[in-house]
């Protein structure tokens, strides 16, 4: 007869169904949808300073919610799928060098990407992020004090030489992959594309999503890599644009 | 000189026993295959270095791909030694032939591994009809035709193991059940009457080593030797597992 789970297992065995299916869900939403948003806003750099202060702008339009709203939605989902997909990950045993199926490069890859986009977030975080600032880190700055400050001048501050680009483009495909694979692979889980066919349509699909997303993300780093504040009429004042209310700008020094 | 064969064997004498490789020559024939191979090395185990062996260990029974029993690891890859020619051996690589148990379950002797562990999750899954009870439950309703196509590759597996030992999520460490059982379990909660136990192998797909346990390599398509739609049932399993899981904490 099925064996019932038992009173005396451990919480994480009674539940694994569902710690399981919470850790496909976070993957989507939020951190999924959270990553479609970030490298948008980010891309957004190409189309010069303002633009992107002003899409900067609608995220801080949170004001002191943004913090709370940060850490439910964006970290703690994130330390709960990362953790728990290291533990998936070393509870596998990859035999891609036995059976070279593309299947199983695809399962080896979701993995490794993974792995990677952990750690390149942790080092994202230092770098970028206000937790990273006690550590010499925390570059970003969206709106500093004095406004002195605003979002694209603070990323004039930010290294992004050679080896800055190459670790983010890195970090950038290792996440595009891992969502797109993982849209790819959360629909068997939850038992939307049932047989071959219908995987296959929802493989090119995801591809397609995933190709797309990579060159948004791509050209958001290639663009503060090549970004020139000197260059950009509204870093030097000569911007006639009104600036978006919520967000003051260099330009803007009286303040409106 | 007639042309040979080379053959290397991973060996090991008992469960416990560390393993070693021995090498025979065999004397080609057309249309050897390896269970052949293993008959003519018990005919005179003595290896390429003229040393004399023991026939090799390893399990068999109907020769015909049906029974799973001499699944082994030939040139690495899992399958059945009965329909693994030589010919398309040494055509994939002519050097040598090397043959191995499989990793997945403990070794008894050589190449006869215990596949108990298939057993144990058939048994987990409910992977039978109950027919006989305490009353009569009167003649089965019968089954479309498409229903039957849908179902008769399931009837197919032969629990041989090629499966679980090409899954990545199957191992030591892990409590995964592996596709075998799985499909199964979506073959008899598909039957009209297996279905009276539906909800119990459900237990069992949506809990700890069930369902949730599945990687996606989708290995076990490619080396089932009865082309059995795995992934399908996979999938089947996971649609069956969401609504059960959803319809049972709406209704406690």
């Amino acid at each position: 007869m099925a064996q019932q789970a038992a009173k005396t297992d451990s919480f994480a065995v009674r539940h694994h169904f569902l710690i399981r299916r919470l850790h496909s869900l976070c993957g989507l939403v939020p951190i999924g949808v959270f990553l479609c948003i970030h490298l948008t806003v980010n891309a957004s750099i190409n189309a010069g300073a303002a633009e992107f202060e002003t899409q900067v702008g609608y995220i801080h339009a949170l004001g002191w919610l943004l913090k709370p709203v940060e850490i439910m939605f964006i970290f703690l989902p994130l330390l709960f799928h990362g953790v728990l997909g290291l533990q998936i990950w070393f509870s596998g045993q990859p035999n891609v060098s036995t059976y070279k199926y593309g299947g199983n490069f695809r399962y080896m890859f979701q993995r490794v990407t993974g792995g990677i986009a952990f750690v390149f977030i942790l080092y994202h975080l230092w770098h970028m992020h206000w937790l990273g600032a006690p550590f010499g880190g925390g570059k970003f700055i969206a709106h500093g004090e004095g406004m002195t400050e605003s979002a694209a001048t603070a990323m004039q501050d930010v290294v992004f030489g050679v080896p800055a680009s190459v670790l983010y483009g890195i970090g950038v495909l290792s996440a595009v992959y891992h969502l797109a694979n993982g849209i790819w692979t959360s629909l068997i889980t939850w038992g939307i594309t049932i047989g071959p066919l219908a995987q296959r349509r929802a493989g090119y699909a995801c591809s397609a999503f995933g190709v797309m997303l990579a060159v948004v993300g791509l050209s958001g780093v290639r663009g503060f890599k090549t970004f020139e504040p000197e260059a950009d009429s509204h870093m030097v004042g000569v911007d006639t644009d009104v600036p978006p209310p919520f967000v003051k700008t260099v330009s803007d020094p009286g303040g409106s | 000189m007639s042309k040979q064969v080379t053959v290397a064997v991973k060996r090991q004498d008992t469960q416990t026993s560390g393993s070693r490789w021995e090498t025979f020559s065999i004397p080609y024939e057309p249309g050897l295959n390896v269970t052949t191979i293993l008959q003519r090395i018990a005919a005179n185990p003595v290896t390429v270095e003229g040393e004399s062996s023991t026939p090799v260990a390893f399990d068999a029974c109907c020769l015909e791909e049906v029974c799973g029993a001499c699944t082994m690891r030939v040139n690495g890859r899992v399958r059945q030694a009965c329909t693994a020619l030589v010919d398309n051996l040494l055509a994939e690589q002519p050097d040598r032939i090397t043959l191995e148990p499989m990793t997945k379950f403990p070794v008894v002797r050589d190449l006869h591994v215990d596949r108990s562990a298939m057993f144990e999750s058939l048994k987990r899954v409910h992977a039978w009809i109950t027919a006989d009870g305490y009353f009569d439950r009167g003649a089965a309703p019968r089954m479309s035709q498409d229903a039957q196509e849908d179902a008769y590759p399931l009837t197919t597996c032969m629990t041989c193991g090629c499966c679980v030992e090409s899954c990545p999520q199957f191992n030591d460490g892990s409590s995964f059940i592996g596709p075998a059982a799985i499909s199964q379990a979506v073959l008899f909660n598909e039957h009209p009457v297996g279905k009276f136990d539906a909800n119990a192998r459900m237990e069992v797909l949506a809990g700890d080593g069930g369902i949730a346990d599945c990687g996606n390599a989708q290995n076990c398509l490619k080396v089932c030797p009865k082309n059995i739609p795995l992934t399908q049932s996979l999938a089947k399993a996971g649609r069956a597992a969401t609504k059960y899981v959803i319809s049972r904490f709406l209704q406690k």
